[in-house]
């Protein structure tokens, strides 16, 4: 049996778990459920060893432990089998099935390669998976590489004592039908070696599969059900916390759109390498949500209008005027702004204050003939700081240092200044708690009131719902459905989870 | 150390001369900051600077002063040449500079025809005479490197430039991101590296009144020492010009106090290569470097 109780992390300015009690039996298969940001990831990095909690206590079978790295955790029966594959594509099936635990199999310093090609090949049929161990990894599909790394971590087995605890991160997302039932079945017979933590956002999915279901929010375990009485619903809402509230997203703020004002069209565009087909409009004073799961191809919809992918086909054209050369510099003198996903990778730079961040993306406005006109940089930063009432010692403080929401503030304020008129918002209330989320709100729907197109890839669907004027739904890299979403008559997720799956 | 032990070693006249024979290293070592402010390395410099005291010594005779704008050139022509390597055929930064430096080091070598070379005095003090000289005390050469250095702070810390390379240093997904043509700023710090450098070498060359394919050998190691210890890591965005004289000076009064204690030219480069080790292991920010290759 494994036990967390009470567990608390922290990170600077962001308590991420609040006591968090999480228990799991021998055999037991249990399901995890949260918004983005609810600590997910978190609880089960904890779980595996990647991260060390602050407080509280992990237990396995009663006894106190302590993971310092994966290795540890392994030791102890608990394997992960990740999201984002951590098999190595060069090397071998076996090689990855027993890399870093070659000493069985070493004689003289040598690796007898037939006995570790027999030991794979009984872990692999645990998986019922008929593949040569001696393959090359990356020449395996994708759900073969998922049965090969569930193989990697049965291996477990035979070292150690104890029964095993197996973490599956979004195992379904890349899935067949058909390969989602194969690999449901397999977790069920395998019940009797192992127990299985499952982690998806696939939540009918969950409710199929598991026992028990864990629903975590804002880092704490808000409700334990048992499978047989939980329903989608009550399990999304437990998630929201609430039933969706018009107030929160400023939806009384929300004013229609300039119909007659095409900021920026997209038509018949084929995104690179994506072999699609996007057409849109986007109006002055319009909200436009992309709605789609992960990897529907929301992301690089925004990166090739802010120009730092090239179009395949079709014309993106700014205020009716073609775009012909695709560059971000190119963008940007053409008043797009973009606020990327990464804030602090492509955001913020940390290592500069707050005003060399606010006009990097228009010091042409703040120089003559190349010499910055700093007093100039440092009064639009105070003046931004007291608009967006920023929480920052002066404009001189290294952005690095801010909290998150701070920094998105910075962010923004940065594109608002330059008079930027398209505004592509990636995820821009990500990791941020709920006041700085509201501040977020207030100041998209600020921009949309001074007649400024924003295109959102939104967190959640209920805030794409609550802040858009349109939705797109994005299913591999097409839009399929589109929606009105004005005040009063907006669609539930129900409505746009149909076309996005 | 030494100046406890002899009192004449801190005088002012010492000092002055002990900065004056610094100035190529320190002009050097300004051009590489710039560099490796931007979180790239230059290991040209040594290469591009031997070149310049060759071209230099060669060129005197025809074009007197403006053989200085021909070595400048040459410098920010191999300069610019490494930064599009880097940039465009994103080749690593050490390996383009060090090939660019080899082929430096070949023209040097082509031109000079493999042997040392002089200047004539007298063109030499016609065209750079002034450089030798001084006033009130301060030698002319010390003051020139002063003017460079300080042209190089505004550039770094006044100009549209500067805020450029340092957003390269700090976060270059951000100015990208920020619809900065970064390239262009990158390209434009290795040629004003290379510039530099070639200015060290053309300074160096009228000093010694000639030119070689290996006049300016063990600059190298010294100039990289130098922008470290004066405090802009190998990871850039911090640092800057003003750190890399405060390095300089310090290269500088831990040299003379080794040509005092009598440690032969030779073993210098070993102490050199120990400092350069310690200073990155001991300043360089491991987030930013998680793997290394």
């Amino acid at each position: 049996m494994f036990e967390l109780q009470n567990v608390e992390k922290r990170y600077p300015g962001v308590h991420v778990l609040k006591g968090v009690d999480f228990r799991i039996g021998d055999g037991e298969i249990v399901g995890l459920v949260g918004e983005n940001g609810a600590g997910k990831s978190t609880l089960m990095k904890i779980i595996y060893g990647a991260v060390r909690h602050d407080a509280g206590n992990v237990l396995v079978d009663g006894v106190p432990v302590s993971f310092s790295n994966p290795r540890d955790a392994m030791k102890m029966g608990v394997g992960m089998v990740y999201q984002e594959q951590s098999l190595i594509p060069n090397l071998t099936v076996m090689e990855n099935i027993f890399l870093g635990f070659e000493k069985p199999f070493v004689r003289f310093g040598a690796i007898k390669w037939k006995k570790m090609a027999e030991a794979a090949g009984k872990q692999l049929r645990k998986v019922k998976l008929d593949i040569d161990p001696a393959m090359i990894t990356s020449k395996l599909t994708f759900s073969q590489r998922q049965l090969v790394e569930l193989a990697k971590v049965l291996t477990l087995e035979e070292r150690v004592e104890g029964k095993l605890v197996i973490l599956l991160d979004e195992p379904t997302s890349v899935l067949s039908k058909e390969e989602i039932d194969l690999l449901f079945g397999l977790v069920r017979e395998l019940r009797g070696r192992a127990s299985f933590i499952f982690v998806s956002h696939r939540l009918d999915e969950i409710v199929t599969l598991s026992d028990r279901i864990y629903v975590l929010k804002d880092g704490a375990v808000v409700d334990v059900m048992n499978s047989a009485e939980a329903d989608i619903e009550t399990i999304q809402k437990k998630m929201v916390g609430r039933d969706v509230n018009h107030e929160y997203y400023r939806e009384d703020k929300q004013r229609p759109y300039d119909d007659g004002h095409v900021l920026l069209e997209l038509d018949h565009v084929t995104i690179a390498g994506r072999g699609n087909d996007v057409s849109l409009n986007l109006h002055a004073g319009e909200v436009l949500a992309l709605v789609g799961v992960e990897g529907s191809g929301r992301e690089p919809v925004l990166r090739t209008i802010f120009g730092m992918k090239k179009p395949e086909k079709g014309t993106i054209s700014i205020r009716g005027i073609p775009v012909r050369s695709f560059s971000a510099s190119e963008s940007v003198s053409h008043g797009v702004g973009y606020v990327p996903r990464e804030r602090k990778i492509e955001g913020i730079a940390s290592g500069m204050n707050v005003f060399e961040n606010m006009t990097l993306s228009q010091m042409r406005n703040y120089s003559k003939s190349g010499v910055l006109r700093i007093p100039a940089e440092r009064e639009l930063a105070r003046d931004w700081i007291r608009r967006l009432s920023i929480r920052v010692a002066s404009e001189n403080s290294d952005c690095g240092n801010l909290s998150g929401g701070n920094q998105q503030k910075v962010v923004l304020a940065k594109w608002r200044s330059s008079g930027s008129e398209i505004i592509l918002l990636d995820h821009p209330t990500r990791g941020l708690d709920i006041g700085a989320k509201e501040d977020v709100y207030e100041m998209i729907r600020d921009m949309s009131a001074d007649g400024v197109g924003i295109i959102l890839v939104a967190d959640t669907l209920e805030e794409a719902i609550g802040l858009s004027h349109t939705i797109a739904v994005i299913k591999d890299g097409e839009i399929r459905k589109w929606f009105n979403c004005q005040p009063g008559s907006k669609p539930s997720p129900y409505d746009l989870i149909r076309y996005m799956v | 150390m030494v100046g406890v032990t002899d009192i004449k070693f801190l005088s002012p006249e010492n000092l002055l001369n002990l900065a004056t024979d610094v100035v190529p290293l320190l002009i050097m070592a300004v051009g590489m900051t710039l560099v490796i402010y931007i979180g790239s390395i230059d290991l040209s410099s040594q290469s591009v600077a031997n070149m310049a005291t060759v071209l230099a010594t060669v060129t005197l005779p025809v074009a007197g002063a403006a053989s200085a704008l021909v070595v400048m050139a040459a410098g920010l022509l191999f300069g610019a040449v490494s930064g599009i390597v880097t940039t465009r055929l994103k080749v690593p930064s050490f390996i383009a500079t060090l090939a660019v430096g080899g082929i430096a080091l070949s023209v040097a070598q082509y031109v000079s025809g493999q042997q040392a070379l002089h200047m004539d005095a007298g063109q030499r003090n016609h065209a750079f005479g002034w450089m030798q000289g001084s006033t009130a005390g301060i030698p002319h050469e010390l003051v020139l490197a002063l003017v460079i250095v300080g042209v190089a702070w505004f550039i770094q810390n006044r100009m549209t430039a500067g805020r450029v390379l340092k957003a390269i240093g700090t976060g270059e997904p951000v100015a990208v991101a920020s619809g900065i043509r970064v390239e262009r700023y990158k390209i434009l710090a290795f040629a004003l590296s290379g510039m530099f450098a070639a200015i060290a070498g053309l300074m160096f060359s009228v000093k010694l009144s000639g030119g070689s394919p290996t006049l300016a050998e063990g600059f190298l190691l010294p100039a990289i020492v130098a922008v470290l210890v004066g405090g802009t890591p190998l990871t850039g965005g911090v640092g800057g010009v003003m750190n890399t004289l405060i390095g300089t000076m310090i290269v500088a009064v831990v040299r003379a106090s080794m040509l005092y204690l009598n440690i032969p030219a030779t073993g210098q480069q070993i102490f050199f290569g120990l400092v350069l080790i310690v200073a990155i292991a001991t300043t360089i920010d491991r987030s930013k470097m998680r793997i290394v290759k």
